[in-house]
């Protein structure tokens, strides 16, 4: 058995590869902004004093987090998204000449839309959490000292407790961006033609399908890896860390 | 400083004015009917065993702790139940120096003393920056400001700490075992520094076991055990002339350690 890398790199396959990368790596980086934005708000919905708010944080945190990704997904694209006025529907599938990646797939399509924001919403429950722990990982001590120094409770917490929370919360925050980027893969069960689409799909074409699935397992190697370092460079400052 | 000790009520018009104050947490009371009057640009040194309450009692003085009853009061203002405006000016007027410094651990030391400066107390940076430059020069620090408190020893966070809690002017400082974290070797650098702001005319209250500093700064000792106030005289008196037993008690062991073991 020999591996014949022409069969992936020439023609049809080698451009359904390239377009399978480019979504994945879009719909990583925008379904990432997506799960730190509501991550954000979970975690401010949790910290209010409001019982109903910090309730129905707890709450989604919960749902999200015990029921599994694919389901999500599927419940996204087939009941959440026909909700949709028809109107907004057939604008988003309509070309634009906008919102379109180098190699022709289009951001504005229903099935990237949908995983892009079910992505975002299945790891903002993670993002939330991971950032609550490094909130409760900030000594006692950071807290009391901004209080006797005339911080308000919210300015202590955001000028104090949070930057130190972002520091604990960094290295399991980059893990969970790698794990938006691994499951991504489940997008593909709502038709979104990323990576693994398209290599089941030069599987079919021309029966390549180990070439396929060791070109496939590259790219996640290598975007994961070098995602993992442009974000361990952005760091901030961890004091419990050293340096 | 008098000769004459006036225990409870040292001038007219006390700065700082402590009447009849319990503290409870829960079921247990913390302290007991506590009454003192500071005068303004005193200095004066708390002492007793662990758990007497020394430290829950210059909480109060900021409002770190809420009394239970009784009342306290600065210039004569009672400071219950503040509005945050008036929590956020009090804290301005008196500084806290914590046993564990409790520096900002994602900021530097200048940093440290100018982000309350800028968002408490709606200093400009260039004003903030120019005091934080003052304060780490006077305690020693001046080549340390872009230092983060994990770069630095035990003394020179504790130090960083004393400038970050003068930073807003305030005319008390309450300092909690400003030196039972540190090194001994360091111990003499912190209590240098305070040793200054006495002769400034800072009004100190200072929670501490180093009897040979409280004897060398204080104007008054007040000695406390199981939350009640127990003594208070100056010092000349309070280490020669002690009059409470539990007062005799805690200075014999505490000044000769060995003594103590043996007598019994």
């Amino acid at each position: 058995m020999s591996l014949d890398l022409q069969a992936v790199a020439t023609g049809l396959p080698a451009l359904w590869l390239a377009q399978g990368f480019l979504t994945s790596l879009a719909v990583t980086v925008i379904g990432a902004a997506v799960a730190f934005l509501l991550g954000g708000l979970l975690l401010a919905l949790r910290l209010t004093p409001w019982r109903a708010a910090s309730g129905f944080a707890t709450a989604a945190i919960e749902v999200i987090r015990n029921t599994p990704l694919l389901v999500q997904l599927l419940f996204w694209y087939f009941a959440v998204y026909r909700l949709l006025p028809d109107t907004v529907r057939s604008w988003i599938g309509q070309d634009h000449g906008f919102g379109r990646l180098p190699q022709g797939p289009s951001l504005l399509s229903a099935e990237f839309l949908v995983a892009a924001f079910g992505l975002g919403v299945f790891f903002s429950a993670y993002i939330a959490e991971e950032l609550r722990s490094g909130l409760a990982a900030v000594p006692e001590g950071q807290a009391e000292a901004a209080r006797a120094l005339g911080f308000s409770p919210l300015a202590g917490l955001l000028y104090i407790r949070l930057p130190q929370a972002l520091a604990n919360a960094w290295q399991p925050m980059i893990g969970q961006t790698l794990n938006i980027l691994k499951n991504s893969t489940l997008a593909s069960g709502i038709g979104l033609a990323e990576t693994a689409y398209q290599v089941r799909q030069i599987e079919s074409y021309n029966a390549h399908a180990l070439e396929a699935f060791a070109v496939g397992t590259l790219f996640y190697l290598a975007s994961g890896f070098g995602l993992a370092r442009v974000l361990a460079r952005l760091a901030p400052r961890n004091p419990g860390g050293g340096r | 400083m008098t000769e004459t000790p006036l225990p409870a009520s040292p001038a007219a018009s006390p700065l700082i004015r402590l009447a009849g104050v319990t503290k409870r947490f829960g079921d247990a009371d913390v302290l007991t009917d506590i009454s003192l009057e500071i005068a303004a640009s005193e200095t004066v040194v708390i002492c007793g065993p662990s758990g007497s309450g020394k430290s829950t009692l210059i909480r109060l003085i900021n409002q770190l702790e809420e009394q239970t009853s009784g009342e306290i009061s600065l210039d004569g203002r009672a400071l219950a139940s503040l509005s945050s405006e008036g929590l956020r000016a009090l804290r301005g007027d008196v500084g806290f120096v914590f046993q564990q410094f409790n520096l900002f651990a994602h900021l530097t030391a200048r940093r440290n003393i100018t982000l309350p400066l800028t968002t408490v107390h709606g200093w400009s940076q260039a004003d903030a920056d120019a005091r934080a430059t003052e304060l780490l020069t006077s305690v020693g620090l001046p080549d340390r400001a872009d230092h983060y408190p994990d770069q630095l020893s035990g003394g020179q966070q504790q130090r960083v700490a004393i400038a970050r809690a003068l930073a807003s002017r305030p005319r008390i400082l309450l300092l909690d075992e400003p030196t039972s974290a540190l090194d001994p070797e360091v111990i003499g650098e912190v209590l240098a520094v305070i040793a200054a702001l006495a002769r400034d005319g800072v009004t100190l209250i200072i929670v501490t076991h180093e009897m040979g500093f409280a004897r060398r700064v204080a104007n008054r000792m007040v000695f406390m055990d199981a939350g009640r106030i127990l003594e208070i005289a100056p010092p000349e008196v309070f280490f020669t002339a002690t009059v409470h037993p539990r007062a005799r008690l805690f200075l014999d062991r505490v000044l000769s350690p060995l003594h103590g073991a043996t007598d019994e």
